[in-house]
C-alpha cells in the first residue's frame, strides 16, 4: 500500500517525530497487537485468479491473524447447538468461548480503521469500541429486564481490570524485570484514579440512599432512580472532558512511550482497505451480539446446572472471558517492561467502563422505560470502593514492582471467593422491584 | 499616616527581606479578598472643607465603597425593613441572605487592617478565628434557636463547597488558563491529614449509632464521644496553629513572583486606623448577627415556599452565597497562575470549619444545654468522606490540570443533585429522636 513506503523513511526518526503520527494506536490497540501473527501470504499467493487471490487474502487476515483464533469454531458450534436445542450449560459456554477471539478482532479491525481516519477518530473510536463486547452484553439484558445482569456484568468488568489485568500484568512483569526498576508515568493513572472516584461517589450515593432512615420504600425508589439518571449525565460530561483531555489538549500524558519501536515499526502499514475492515467490523459486532444474546438468555441455566450463583458468574467468569484478549496483551507488555502501555488498558478500559459505559446503560433503560439506577448493593459497591482505593494507592507513585501486582491480585481473588459464597439467589434481595424476565426467573433490580 | 514611610523605603527591598514581617499577616485568606477591592477615589472626598467631617467620609468611603460587592449593600437595610414590616418571610431570607455576602468581605478585609498594627501573628490568629465568622455565627444562632440540624447542614455545607466548589472551580479555571499549574503540596498535605481527622471524628459517633442496638441505648455514648472528641480537634487545631504561624511559617508563606510585586506592593499600608478597624469590626459583627437571625429564623418558611428542602438550601444555597467572596477571590488567583493563594483559601477554610467552627459548637451547645453530636448522618458524611479522599487525591502530587478542577466540580454537582433529590423534611423519620422543639412551628430532631 502506498502509505507504507513514508512510514519507512521515519522508521529511523519515529522516536524524534511527533507522536501523532501514530495514528490513534492507543495503547488498547498496541497491547492486542502482540496476539497478532503476521499472516504468512505464501499460501495465497499461489492462487491464480486475483479476486479469489484478494478475498482470500483478507480472509486469512482477518479470521486467521490472531492466535486465538483456534477459538473461532466455537461460534458455528454455539449456532448449531442452539437451533438444534442442546443443553443450555453448552451453549453459554461455547458462546463464551466464541466471544473471546471476537473482542480481539475487533480491536485489530478498530486499529486498522483509524490508519485511515487520522489520530483522533482512531482515538473517540476506540473510546467507544473498546469495550464493545461489553456495552453489547449491557444493552441486549437491559432489553430482556435482567437489570441485575447488567449491573453485575459491568462491575465484574472493572474489577476484572483494575485488579486482575493490572495485578496479574504487574506481578509477571515485577519477575521478569527484578534487576530493572519499573516506572510509569503517574499523570496518566492519577487522571484516571480522578473519574474512578468520581464514579465511586456517584455509586455510593444512590446506595446510601437505601440505607438512610425509615422513608417509605416508594420514595426512596423514586429519588435513588432520578439522583442516578443526573449522576450518569454527569458522568457522560466528565468522560466526554476526559476524551478531549487525552485526544487533544494533554496527548502527550497519554503517548506510549516506546524506547526502541522494533517490533511496532514493522506493524504500522494497514493490512486491509478501509471498507471492508468497516464491513468485517459491522459483520463481528452482529456476530457478538448474536453470541450475547445466547449468553445473557442461558444464563441461569448455566448457573443452576453449574451449581454457582448468577453473581458469580457474571461478576467473575463473563468478564475474564471476555476481557482475555486484553489481559494477554497487558501481561506481554508488561513483561518487555512497557508498563504505560499495561496501564492504559487496564485503567482505560476501567474508566471507559466506569464513566462511560455504566452511565449509557442507565440512559439507555431510561429511554426504554427499565429502571435501572446506580445502586449496586452494599457488597458490590464495597468491593468497588476498595479496589479503586487500593490500585489508585498502588499507582501514586510511578513505580512498580511485583508484590504490588501479587497484592492487587489476591485482592480479586478474595473479592471472587466473595462472590463464590455469597450464594444468595437474586430474590433475597432488599429493594424490592419484580421485573419479569423471559426466562421465567424474577429478578429484582 | 506615619507608617507609609518605612513601607515605601523597604518597596525595593521587599523581595529580599524577610517576608515573615513586611506581610503582617497577609494570609492567603486576606489576599484573595483583596482581589474584590477598589483603590478608593478620594478625589470627591478632598474637597470637604471641614477636616473631621472629611476623615470621616473617607473612612466610610474606604470600608463602605470599597469593595466590588457594595452593590449588594443596600439590601441590609431592606432586610431589616422587611422584617418590621412583615414583608414574605422567603423575601427575608434572601435579603438577608445577600446582605451577609459583602458584609463577610469587609470583615476579612477589617481583619487584615488590623493585622497591620498587630504584627503577623497576632493577624493570623484572628484570621484564624473571623475567617469563617459568617458560618460561625449562623452556627450559634441556629443553636441558639435550637435548630441543630441546621447548624450541621450549614457546617458540613461550608466544608463540601471549600474542598469541591471553590477548589474545583479554582483549579478548572487556572487549567484552562495554564496547561499545568504547580503548587506546595506540602500545605495541602498538612490539610489533608487534619480533615481525614476529622472524618474519622464524625464516622466514629456515626457508626456507633449503626452497630448498637437501640437508639435510647446510643444517644448518650454518642453524645459524650462527640464531646471528647470536639476538644481533641480543638486541640489538634491549636497545633496547627502553632504549626502555621510559628514553627513552620514557611511552607505557607505565599509565594509571590516579582511581577506581582507592584500591585501587591501598593496595598501594604493600612488605610483606616486601628480603632475605627476595630470599631467597624465589631459593628458589622452585630450586623452579621442580625442578618444571620433572619436568616436562621425564617429557613424553613423559604423552604416551604420555594419548594427545596431546608438540607438542600443549607447545604448547598448557603455557603454558596456565604463564601462568595473567598470564591471569586480564589478564582482570580488561580488564572493569575498563584494556586498557593487559591489552595490556601479553599482548604484553609475547609480545615478550619471542620476542626474549628464544628468542635466549637459542639462545645457551646454542651455549655448551653443544647445535645449536639458530631453524627452529621449517613448520607452527609458519606459524601463528606468521598470529597476529602477525592480532594487529598487530587492535590497529592503538586500538579494541576484542568480535568482536576472540572472533576471535583462534578463530584459537587453530583452532591448537589443528591440533596435535591433527598426531599424528605427534617422532621420525619430521622434516627435519633431526641425531640428538642424548635421557636418556630417545625419540630427538628439532633
Amino acid at each position: 500500500m502506498a502509505s507504507t513506503e513514508p512510514w519507512l523513511m521515519e522508521n529511523g526518526n519515529l522516536k524524534g517525530m511527533s507522536k501523532e503520527t501514530r495514528h490513534g494506536r492507543t495503547a488498547h490497540n498496541m497491547s492486542s497487537s502482540s496476539l497478532r501473527k503476521k499472516s504468512d501470504m505464501t499460501l495465497v499467493s499461489k492462487v491464480p485468479c486475483g479476486i479469489v487471490r484478494k478475498v482470500l487474502a483478507n480472509l486469512q487476515e482477518v479470521i486467521l491473524g490472531t492466535k486465538l483464533s483456534i477459538l473461532f469454531p466455537a461460534i458455528p458450534l454455539a449456532i448449531v447447538a442452539q437451533c438444534y436445542g442442546f443443553g443450555k450449560p453448552w451453549i453459554f459456554a461455547l458462546s463464551l468461548l466464541g466471544l473471546t477471539p471476537l473482542a480481539e478482532r475487533v480491536s485489530f479491525l478498530t486499529e486498522q480503521i483509524a490508519y485511515y481516519t487520522g489520530p483522533t477518530v482512531g482515538g473517540l473510536l476506540n473510546a467507544t469500541c473498546g469495550n464493545a463486547t461489553e456495552l453489547i452484553i449491557a444493552i441486549l439484558a437491559l432489553m430482556q429486564h435482567k437489570v441485575d445482569v447488567v449491573k453485575y456484568s459491568l462491575l465484574g468488568s472493572i474489577l476484572s481490570n483494575l485488579l486482575l489485568v493490572l495485578g496479574t500484568s504487574l506481578f509477571c512483569g515485577g519477575i521478569a524485570n527484578l534487576n530493572n526498576e519499573q516506572k510509569f508515568d503517574r499523570k496518566q493513572a492519577d487522571v484516571n484514579s480522578l473519574l474512578l472516584l468520581m464514579g465511586l461517589l456517584c455509586h455510593m450515593l444512590p446506595l446510601m440512599f437505601g440505607y438512610v432512615g425509615k422513608f417509605d420504600a416508594a420514595v426512596i425508589e423514586k429519588s435513588t432512580l432520578e439522583l442516578s439518571r443526573v449522576c450518569s449525565f454527569v458522568m457522560l460530561v466528565a468522560y466526554v472532558a476526559y476524551l478531549v483531555f487525552q485526544l487533544w489538549t494533554h496527548r502527550q500524558f497519554f503517548e506510549a512511550q516506546e524506547e526502541e519501536g522494533d517490533d511496532v515499526t514493522t506493524e504500522e502499514a494497514p493490512v486491509i482497505g478501509f471498507c471492508s475492515a468497516f464491513s468485517w467490523l459491522v459483520l463481528m459486532t452482529a456476530v457478538i451480539s448474536l453470541l450475547s444474546e445466547y449468553v445473557v438468555g442461558t444464563i441461569e441455566e448455566a448457573s443452576e446446572s453449574w451449581g454457582i450463583s448468577v453473581s458469580f458468574i457474571s461478576i467473575i467468569l463473563l468478564p475474564i472471558v471476555g476481557n482475555a484478549a486484553e489481559h494477554a496483551g497487558a501481561i506481554i507488555f508488561a513483561f518487555k517492561n512497557k508498563l504505560d502501555i499495561t496501564l492504559g488498558v487496564a485503567l482505560g478500559s476501567a474508566t471507559q467502563i466506569a464513566v462511560f459505559v455504566v452511565p449509557l446503560s442507565v440512559i439507555t433503560a431510561w429511554i426504554i422505560g427499565i429502571n435501572m439506577d446506580l445502586n449496586f448493593n452494599l457488597l458490590e459497591t464495597g468491593s468497588l470502593a476498595l479496589s479503586i482505593l487500593v490500585t489508585a494507592f498502588t499507582l501514586q507513585d510511578g513505580t512498580s514492582h511485583y508484590m504490588k501486582g501479587f497484592v492487587l491480585l489476591l485482592c480479586y481473588i478474595i473479592i471472587g471467593a466473595c462472590f463464590f459464597v455469597s450464594q444468595a439467589p437474586l430474590k433475597a434481595n432488599g429493594v424490592n422491584m419484580r421485573v419479569e424476565s423471559s426466562t421465567g426467573a424474577i429478578f429484582k433490580a | 499616616m506615619a507608617s507609609i514611610e518605612p513601607w515605601l523605603i523597604e518597596n525595593g527591598n521587599i523581595k529580599g527581606m524577610s517576608k515573615e514581617i513586611t506581610r503582617h499577616g497577609r494570609t492567603a485568606h486576606n489576599m484573595s479578598s483583596s482581589s474584590l477591592r477598589k483603590k478608593s477615589d478620594m478625589s470627591l472626598v478632598s474637597k470637604v472643607p471641614i477636616g473631621l467631617v472629611r476623615r470621616v467620609l473617607a473612612n466610610l468611603q474606604e470600608v463602605i465603597l470599597g469593595t466590588k460587592l457594595s452593590i449588594l449593600f443596600p439590601a441590609i437595610p431592606w432586610a431589616i425593613i422587611a422584617q418590621f414590616y412583615g414583608f414574605g418571610r422567603s423575601w427575608i431570607f434572601a435579603l438577608s441572605l445577600l446582605g451577609l455576602t459583602p458584609l463577610a468581605e469587609r470583615v476579612s478585609f477589617l481583619t487584615e487592617q488590623i493585622a497591620y498594627y498587630t504584627g503577623p501573628t497576632v493577624g493570623g490568629l484572628l484570621n484564624a478565628t473571623c475567617g469563617n465568622a459568617t458560618e460561625l455565627i449562623i452556627a450559634i444562632l441556629a443553636l441558639t434557636q435550637h435548630k441543630v440540624d441546621v447548624v450541621k447542614y450549614s457546617l458540613l455545607g461550608s466544608i463540601l463547597s471549600n474542598l469541591l466548589l471553590v477548589l474545583g472551580t479554582s483549579l478548572f479555571c487556572g487549567g484552562l488558563v495554564t496547561k499545568e499549574q504547580t503548587f506546595d503540596r506540602k500545605q495541602a498535605d498538612v490539610n489533608s491529614i487534619l480533615l481525614l481527622l476529622a472524618l474519622l471524628c464524625h464516622m466514629l459517633p456515626l457508626m456507633f449509632r449503626y452497630a448498637g442496638g437501640s437508639e435510647a441505648l446510643t444517644a448518650k455514648p454518642t453524645l459524650e464521644l462527640s464531646r471528647v472528641s470536639s476538644i481533641v480537634m480543638l486541640g489538634v487545631y491549636f497545633a496547627y496553629l502553632v504549626f502555621q504561624l510559628w514553627t513552620h511559617r514557611k511552607l505557607f508563606e505565599a509565594h509571590g513572583e516579582e511581577d506581582d510585586d507592584d500591585d501587591l506592593v501598593v496595598e501594604e499600608a493600612p488605610v483606616i486606623g486601628f480603632w475605627s478597624g476595630f470599631a467597624w469590626l465589631v459593628g458589622m459583627t452585630l450586623v452579621i448577627a442580625l442578618l444571620s437571625e433572619y436568616v436562621v429564623g425564617t429557613i424553613e418558611d423559604a423552604s416551604s415556599s420555594w419548594g427545596l428542602s431546608v438540607s438542600f438550601i443549607s447545604i448547598i444555597v448557603l455557603p454558596i452565597v456565604g463564601n462568595a467572596a473567598e470564591h471569586a477571590g480564589a478564582i482570580i488567583f488561580a488564572f493569575k497562575n498563584k494556586l498557593d493563594i487559591s489552595l490556601g483559601v479553599a482548604l484553609g477554610s475547609a480545615t478550619q470549619i471542620s476542626l474549628f467552627a464544628v468542635p466549637s459548637c459542639v462545645i457551646t451547645s454542651w455549655i448551653i444545654g443544647e445535645k449536639m453530636d458530631l453524627d452529621f448522618n449517613l448520607l452527609e458524611t458519606g459524601s463528606f468522606a468521598l470529597s476529602i479522599i477525592v480532594t487529598a487525591f487530587t492535590l497529592q502530587d503538586g500538579t494541576s490540570h484542568y480535568m482536576k478542577g472540572l472533576v471535583l466540580l462534578l463530584c459537587y454537582i453530583v452532591i448537589g443533585a443528591c440533596f435535591f433529590v433527598y426531599q424528605t423534611p427534617l422532621n420525619q423519620g430521622n434516627a435519633i429522636n431526641l425531640g428538642v422543639k424548635a421557636s418556630t412551628e417545625g419540630s427538628f430532631r439532633a
